[in-house]
């Protein structure tokens, strides 16, 4: 890994997380991100991503340990300064109001009282709603629905991005656009992304992933290593084989199970 | 947002104070006014067309940004039971006959029940550090219960003639509005909207949800807190000016949604001329319909805004925040 | 089941009629529905016969130590029936008809009292005492009060040749109601030759445009009693916005009792209080 010349930008050390009155969810988490790092995070449903997304961007307090954001105490950070640092994109987009494509990437820029260099255009053109921004959200495709928030969250202009789950209900082509697009702007713009993941594929593409399971990270490193077969069975409870061909890249095979 | 929306919305309120103004039963001509003309048109035109503006503007605003900060569609300033807890004081002031402080004693009473309802429901709203949007709704709707039976229980003990009066200013009541009451109308509307409007960016991302305005550098629970503060300043000041107004808080909203959208932006200030239009118009309503009797114009608002709603409600995306 | 209800139907209602057919001179216990009712009782010498009165009568002072039956549109039809009344009278406007037929379903006799203006009143007060087997109270109260009105409306302005003066009843100063058309009120007005700026109104007591209370101009303004209320402190407001009017000009704006609020005896002090207030030259 060449990270290790690169300075952490995100640190969580020791981190407990309970919900409510319940036993401790989380338990002595401990991970960073170094600046560009593309991440991805990978777990069962219910094993702990959100919480820990949320946790690293200060949505969720930590019962103990720290959360650090360029080396500076999260909770020390004022909000406005945090958003500039750090914007979490919520996987569920259930929202029924009928703001337009551009109101709603326009809000990107709330944290600023000068605008940063994009502009809610050029946000639109990555992401491929120019013709959309006088439409009302409530008229858009689930799939245009996502594409208008990461352009908000793009617009936004943070460091690192927390995306949860935002391939979820994106056609094929829209999500291999969306994760060619990040890449592109961490190398432009020096940002650095940890995203949510279901899909095992798609992870194998990533430079670097993080397994979950229970709360707790198993396993962290090139997919190659942590991807295996005896880990991918830990996380998932279910037996995969890992494929790699020359041609092809890297698969996981379902044709076992069918 | 085009320019001539801009112009339509400070034109359009403007023109329909001036008609409130000069019309009526008898209109006045404000070129050649005699003694009694001028003293009518100074005295009490003037101060109850302001004060029926600023209602309608604090009712207007108020449910504009009750709706956002609830999520809801169907909130109204009303739904918090700020309105029921000032017409429960104001109707023992009226019915018991409290006079302690002169002609404003009802409406200091109406504002510090309404202020009153308005903390109780804060206080029922709060948990794990925070207001909480169902919490307020269900402690609103609950204490509005609460306090609608316990006037009816003064109503149903009190003489027939307190009953009418107790009724009348419950329904809205213009006819009291002079000039003493315009300036605290005034300071107490415009501190809401101004409280309001400068929150108006953390409302539109409230709206989205607290994690998104969160991410978007807000502090959830402090800017609903303010905005439920501004609410509360906004409905009491507007119920102690003149009683219980219904439909502008739930319906102007929607209305300027349909017209320039949901940017809380524009749809603050928006909703508070167009509230203070309509109940203007209204009480021109309620004056010329059977003179020299005036009507209650909270009945007006209501009978011409239940069915313009309803109308709404046939067409799509209009009723929602 | 049926049965029993009956019998005890029975015990409650047959004493009183049997009571009721036994008294040689009519009814012995008489519920009053109204306080204007309960003053025509009263004057018509039938005071000891009444039983139950409303939370509201208050005149003549002996009547506030009657049995209270509620009020006068909400009574209680318990307490009524618990009196034993052999006849309960009622008013045409004040009590709710649902009410007379509840009675008349438990087989109590009832009587309307119909007078709504100044006018009908020595009728209405004939026809209580035919129901009330009373004539020769009824009778006399009945022909004082015509020859009063007939007394009063000789010696009005009208009669005396005046201009007629614009007057403005005021029931409640804020919001502002007024006495219009078809009220005693009305009547005495009109009565004592003078003009209510009110007469035109939609309805009995409207609530009244402010701006237009001042176009009328009106000569003379007259504010009814309030209960238990200060009605010059609860006015002030109202007539320091009303100084352009001929009334507050000239201080002719007089605080009246509640006679006129009671189509019953003390109508004819309530027109006389009226009278005076009209009559006034200078100021006080």
């Amino acid at each position: 890994m060449c990270s290790a010349s690169r300075r952490n930008i995100l640190e969580l050390d020791g981190v407990d997380y309970a919900y409510g009155k319940r036993d401790r969810f989380i338990r002595g988490l401990s991970f960073s991100v170094g600046e560009g790092d593309f991440v991805g995070l990978l777990g069962a449903n219910g094993s702990g991503k959100s919480t820990i997304m949320k946790l690293a961007s200060g949505l969720l307090r930590p019962s103990a340990g720290s959360v650090r954001l360029w080396g500076r105490d999260l909770a020390a950070v004022g909000h406005r300064d945090r958003a500039k640092l750090i914007s979490y994109l919520p996987q569920t987009l259930d929202i029924n109001v009928p703001f337009t494509v551009g109101e709603l990437v326009g809000m990107g820029l709330y944290p600023y009282d000068i605008p940063p260099a994009m502009t809610v255009a050029e946000a639109l053109e990555m992401t491929g709603l120019t013709d959309k921004a006088d439409a009302r959200l409530t008229d858009l495709s689930g799939g245009e629905r996502r594409r208008t928030f990461i352009a908000m969250t793009l617009l936004q202009g943070a460091g690192l991005l927390m995306l949860d789950e935002p391939l979820a209900n994106l056609d094929i082509k829209y999500q291999i656009e969306l994760v060619r697009l990040l890449r592109k702007l961490r190398l432009e713009r020096n940002i650095s992304v940890v995203m949510a993941l279901h899909d095992i594929n798609m992870a194998l593409q990533f430079e670097k992933v993080m397994l979950v399971k229970e709360g707790n990270l198993i396993g962290e490193g090139s997919p190659e290593n942590v991807l295996s077969r005896s880990m991918l069975k830990q996380a998932f409870d279910v037996d995969v084989e890992v494929r790699r061909s020359g041609n092809e890249g890297v698969y996981i095979s379902l044709q076992d199970h069918f | 947002m085009s320019r001539a929306k801009i112009a339509a919305l400070i034109l359009i309120p403007l023109l329909i104070v001036l008609a409130s103004l000069f019309l009526g039963p008898r209109s006045i001509n404000p070129l050649a006014l005699d003694g009694v003309e001028r003293e009518i048109l100074l005295n009490i035109r003037l101060p109850r067309v302001l004060v029926a503006f600023l209602m309608g503007a604090a009712l207007g605003a108020s449910g504009a940004v009750l709706q956002g900060v609830l999520r809801n569609p169907l909130a109204d300033p009303y739904i918090l039971g700020i309105s029921s807890g000032a017409s429960l004081t104001a109707a023992l002031g009226i019915i018991g006959g409290l006079t302690f402080l002169g002609a404003f004693t009802v409406p200091v009473l109406a504002f510090i029940g309404a202020l009153a309802t308005g903390s109780i429901v804060g206080v029922m709203g709060w948990k794990r550090g925070g207001l909480w949007p169902e919490r307020l709704l269900l402690a609103g709707v609950g204490l509005s219960f609460l306090f609608s039976a316990l006037l009816m229980l003064m109503m149903s003990i009190s003489t027939d003639e307190g009953l009418r009066r107790a009724m009348l200013w419950i329904f809205g009541d213009l006819s009291l509005s002079e000039w003493k009451r315009v300036p605290y109308g005034l300071g107490f509307v415009l501190a809401g909207i101004v409280l309001s409007a400068t929150r108006a960016k953390a409302l539109n991302a409230l709206i989205l949800g607290d994690e998104f305005a969160y991410s978007l550098g807000f502090a959830p629970h402090r800017e609903r807190f303010i905005l439920f503060v501004s609410v509360g300043l906004m409905t009491a000041a507007s119920v102690s000016l003149g009683g219980m107004i219904g439909f502008i808080g739930l319906l102007m909203p929607h209305i300027m949604r349909f017209f320039i959208g949901s940017d809380s932006r524009m749809l603050i200030p928006a909703s508070a001329l167009g509230g203070g239009a309509l109940l203007c118009i209204a009480d021109l309503i309620s004056r010329s319909l059977l003179p020299p009797m005036e009507l209650p114009a909270g009945v007006i608002t209501a009978i011409i805004g239940a069915p313009y709603f309803l109308y709404l409600l046939r067409r799509k995306d209009v009723l929602s925040i | 089941m049926k049965n029993l209800l009956f019998i005890l139907l029975l015990s409650v209602v047959l004493p009183c009629s049997v009571s009721a057919s036994e008294a040689a001179s009519g009814p012995r216990r008489i519920v009053s529905l109204s306080p204007s009712t309960t003053e025509i009782l009263y004057a018509m010498g039938l005071g000891d016969r009444i039983v139950g009165v409303t939370n509201y009568c208050d005149y003549p002072e002996e009547a506030k130590r009657k049995p209270k039956i509620g009020g006068m549109s909400n009574p209680s039809l318990e307490a009524v029936v618990t009196l034993k009344p052999d006849i309960v009278v009622l008013t045409k406007d004040g009590n709710p008809k649902e009410f007379e037929e509840l009675l008349h379903s438990l087989r109590i006799r009832t009587v309307v009292f119909f007078s709504r203006r100044v006018s009908e009143l020595p009728g209405g007060i004939r026809q209580l005492g035919s129901a009330l087997q009373a004539e020769e109270g009824a009778e006399k109260l009945a022909g004082k009060i015509e020859r009063d009105l007939q007394r009063l409306e000789a010696a009005s302005r009208r009669a005396s040749g005046a201009s007629r003066q614009k007057v403005l009843f005021i029931v409640w100063p804020e919001p502002l109601i007024v006495a219009g058309p078809g009220t005693a009120i009305d009547d005495a007005i009109t009565l004592l030759g003078d003009r209510n700026i009110a007469a035109s109104a939609a309805s009995t007591y409207p609530k009244y445009s402010l701006e237009e209370a001042i176009r009328q101009a009106p000569d003379v303004i007259a504010i009814g009693k309030g209960s238990g209320m200060d009605m010059v402190e609860v006015s002030r407001g109202l007539i320091s916005r009303m100084t352009s009017v001929p009334a507050v000009r000239y201080n002719k704006v007089c605080y009246l009792g509640d006679g006129l609020y009671r189509l019953g005896p003390r109508i004819v002090p309530g027109i006389e209080e009226l009278a005076q207030c009209l009559e006034r030259k200078s100021p006080r």
